[in-house]
């Protein structure tokens, strides 16, 4: 039997996940259907039932090292089945938002990045410091002639200001992602596994976007994630062939080359691919906001309106630029600029940091074993009430359930 | 249109109704009980056993049928709808549709009518688990005993069998339906419930598999008079049924479906389970809930007396998934919380326990007569003469239906000597 359990409720955490969307968290009565419809759990100490009563609770230890709720992928099949509307997909999402603060430094960050009242600022902020790094460079107004962007922001300035932005973004995330991995081998007592082959098989599932397959309520987000993902592979091909270009072969923007290079090729590819991925993610929202208990919070569309406006500002720049509309194609490029770099130093603290976390999550189920030991089972089958532990199966229902996962989860490892 | 008074309408002929009737009668009032089926009993009369006490229903039954029967100041229309209510507390008026029989009361209950007819159709007291004739008892412990045929399924061609094989000219297939107009000062509401489709619930495969049944089906299973003959197989193959899980909260608790507790489902399932283990020495049977609802000293008592027995486990968490198996078996599967894993089952047979949706929403009453958002009867303080029992007011057992049909027994009595 497990020892008596005193429950220390931190009431600030479980106010931070109400108020980042999961306002419907109390409604949980702990019938587990959620866990059940769930395709993307393992099926020892499966979510996301329990991570419902932690919050609940308020046991933000609990959230420390935990790879389930970075599992989970917001299908929305658990809120679309929820007996009582309690919407386990966003108030997992609420919490996800909550544990990005453990990790991702520094912390205030996210607080403002992700709070509704500080929009303006969080959104104003690039835009002056680009305005004022531009008028520094000397190029901030709308050139004369031809449309030409690098006369506007040359590309010393761009590897100047946004290389240090990318370094900064993926380097808070990479050192959280390190915490994070620390946590969750402590919290689930691993301490070692294939790393190496853990990580291929995670980038391979991600490649492929194999857990979004399993959807049935959010079953289009395959689609459209699979097209935002690509665009911005896209996206970074193109930014690599331009730096090979600059860089090595010494060629200066613009690429007299044409619209048949590969820099052009991608790019565009990528912005269709984000467009209307970003497109196809809004109406999704919209039309089934019944089934998801909503349209979404703050935290996600936040993410998708930058990466909406990254799409479509630099698409539309570059109509704006053949069209030789000078008045409006610069601002529009100062626009793309401006999110662009918002997506960069914003990338650990909104919800795009769930690359970081939700990638160390899976490649983590991997390596301590858990999910391999799930997909060899597939489940597991109960053959006889001989099975059972006598004090685990003959429970008092007058008594308020202590879920067995609070007797300590190290049995989860092989 | 025929007319008829009495000092009590009771729309229900079910066990709520009978009880309102039967203590009104015999304290001196007369009282017209309006029921929609040929025969008096309602769902109880369906069940095999009461739990706690596992005795079978028709004792109950036969002794509120003998109460009916002996008392002349209670009237009985079977086959009977209410169509519309009006007036108010003193004087209430109640127009209601009598659907024709066929049989008229020369029926001596020979069957010689079922013998004759070719046709079958499914029988609903036996929640469709079989056929039945078109001239039909409904079932054997019928009140009135008296035949029944379904002209609806009368195959044109049949040329009138059941009328030739009657002996007593009791087949009377021009029979029409008929007007009524009833008069009351207090009218009782005792329409009951009914299960909740369970097709309704998508993930609980109601409808994939002959071997998911639900809780009223196992009630005729089980029932000495039902399909089997009590013998618990399962639909389909008619394999014994020596595994099986009960899948409680099916639709109840359940913002999709029913938002409420159904109340019964607990202890009708704990009840259930005795059937399987009494007749199989080597059952297993699992039990899956979301919490298990026994309140009171007996009820409780059964709830343990089941728990301890090595043959049952239950299990905390909900059944969200059934799939059927290719060989009739079929797979349930939950979160057993206790254990903190994903569990999967097969078993022979799975019972969902459906929950109990009120029938009253249905009717069609005066508009001062509100329905709840469960589609429960409310009775305001402003209706001073319409009382409901029993699963029209909320969901409950036979016994709280027997105590408040006898409470509102009373007030229906004390509507009337204040009003008429």
């Amino acid at each position: 039997m497990a020892e008596a359990i005193v429950v220390k409720p931190d009431l600030d955490f479980v106010k931070g996940v109400i108020a980042a969307g999961g306002s419907s968290l109390k409604k949980c009565y702990q019938c587990a259907t959620c866990t059940v419809v769930c395709k993307v759990t393992p099926d020892k100490n499966p979510f996301p039932r329990k991570e419902m009563v932690w919050a609940q609770w308020g046991l933000k230890e609990k959230f420390q090292g935990n790879p389930d709720i970075w599992l989970c992928h917001q299908c929305s099949d658990c809120t679309a089945y929820c007996p009582r509307g309690a919407n386990p997909a966003e108030v997992l999402g609420a919490i996800r938002k909550q544990t990005i603060k453990q990790y991702s430094a520094p912390a205030a960050l996210v607080d403002i990045v992700n709070n509704k009242a500080m929009m303006p600022l969080v959104l104003l902020a690039p835009a002056v410091l680009l305005a004022v790094l531009l008028s520094i460079a000397g190029t901030f107004g709308i050139p004369d002639g031809e449309v030409i962007f690098s006369k506007f922001a040359s590309t010393l300035f761009l590897q100047i200001v946004f290389t240090p932005a990318l370094i900064f973004g993926a380097v808070v995330g990479v050192l959280g992602v390190k915490n994070f991995w620390g946590d969750m081998k402590t919290a689930n007592n691993v301490s070692s596994g294939d790393l190496k082959g853990s990580i291929i098989k995670t980038a391979k599932e991600v490649a492929g976007h194999e857990k979004f397959k399993t959807c049935d309520v959010s079953a289009d987000r395959y689609t459209s994630h699979l097209l935002v993902f690509y665009g911005f592979v896209a996206a970074a091909i193109a930014t690599a062939i331009g730096v090979l270009y600059i860089d090595v072969l010494h060629m200066d923007s613009p690429f007299s080359l044409g619209y048949g290079t590969p820099v052009k090729i991608f790019g565009n590819i990528g912005a269709i691919g984000i467009i209307v991925g970003i497109g196809m993610m809004m109406s999704n929202r919209f039309k089934k906001a019944e089934q998801l208990g909503g349209v979404g919070s703050y935290f996600d569309w936040l993410l998708i309106a930058i990466i909406g406006i990254v799409g479509l500002s630099g698409f539309l720049a570059q109509l704006l630029r053949i069209a030789g509309v000078a008045p409006i194609a610069y601002p529009m490029y100062f626009i793309h600029l401006v999110f662009v770099f918002s997506l960069f130093i914003y990338l650990p603290f909104s919800k795009l940091a769930h690359m970081f976390y939700r990638g160390a999550a899976m490649c983590f189920n991997k390596y301590s074993g858990r999910e391999a030991v799930a997909d060899a089972d597939n489940s597991i089958v109960v053959t006889g009430p001989e099975d059972a532990s006598e004090e685990d199966t003959k429970p008092d229902p007058e008594e308020p359930t202590v879920p067995a996962d609070e007797v300590g989860s190290g049995e989860e490892k092989q | 249109m025929s007319e008829h008074e009495s000092n009590i309408i009771v729309i229900g002929g079910g066990i709520s109704g009978l009880t309102t009737a039967t203590e009104a009668a015999e304290a001196g009032y007369t009282v017209t009980i309006l029921e929609r089926e040929p025969f008096l009993g309602g769902r109880v009369s369906r069940m095999n056993k009461y739990f706690p006490k596992l005795c079978p229903p028709t004792c109950g039954l036969e002794i509120n049928y003998r109460r009916v029967k002996l008392n002349d100041r209670i009237s009985v229309y079977t086959m009977s709808e209410v169509e519309k209510i009006s007036g108010q507390a003193g004087s209430y008026e109640v127009d209601v549709k009598l659907k024709p029989r066929y049989i008229n009361d020369k029926c001596t209950g020979c069957n010689a009518c079922t013998e004759a007819c070719p046709v079958e159709i499914p029988n609903d007291f036996n929640a469709g688990l079989d056929k039945k004739k078109a001239a039909f008892i409904p079932t054997s412990q019928a009140f009135p005993y008296q035949y029944v045929i379904d002209k609806s399924a009368c195959k044109s061609d049949c040329g009138a069998k059941c009328k030739e094989a009657c002996k007593y000219d009791a087949v009377d297939l021009e029979m029409q339906p008929e007007t009524l107009k009833l008069k009351a000062a207090s009218i009782v509401l005792a329409t009951g419930w009914k299960p909740y489709d369970a097709k309704k619930i998508d993930n609980l495969g109601f409808g994939t598999s002959p071997s998911i049944i639900t809780n009223a089906m196992m009630e005729r299973i089980a029932s000495g008079n039902g399909p089997t003959g009590g013998k618990i197989t399962r639909p389909g193959d008619g394999k014994e049924a020596k595994k099986v899980a009960f899948v409680q909260c099916a639709g109840s608790r359940d913002e999709n479906h029913l938002a409420y507790c159904s109340a019964v489902c607990c202890m009708a399932s704990l009840k259930q389970i005795t059937y399987v283990t009494d007749q199989y020495p080597d059952a297993e049977v699992y039990m899956f809930y979301i919490d298990i609802r026994t309140p009171g000293t007996s009820y409780e008592k059964f709830y343990n007396t089941i728990k301890d027995n090595e043959n049952v486990k239950l299990i905390k968490g909900k059944v969200a998934s059934v799939t059927a198996e290719s060989n009739g078996d079929v797979t349930v599967e939950a979160e057993d919380i206790l254990a903190g894993e994903k569990i999967k089952v097969t078993v022979d047979m799975v019972v969902l326990a459906t929950g109990m949706q009120p029938e009253v929403a249905d009717l069609k009453l005066p508009s001062d007569i509100k329905i709840n958002e469960n589609g429960f009867a409310v009775i305001g303080k402003d209706q001073k003469g319409i009382y409901a029992v029993g699963c029209a007011k909320d969901p409950m057992d036979v016994a709280k239906s027997v105590q408040g049909a006898t409470g509102a027994a009373l007030k229906a009595i004390q509507t009337v000597g204040r009003l008429s």
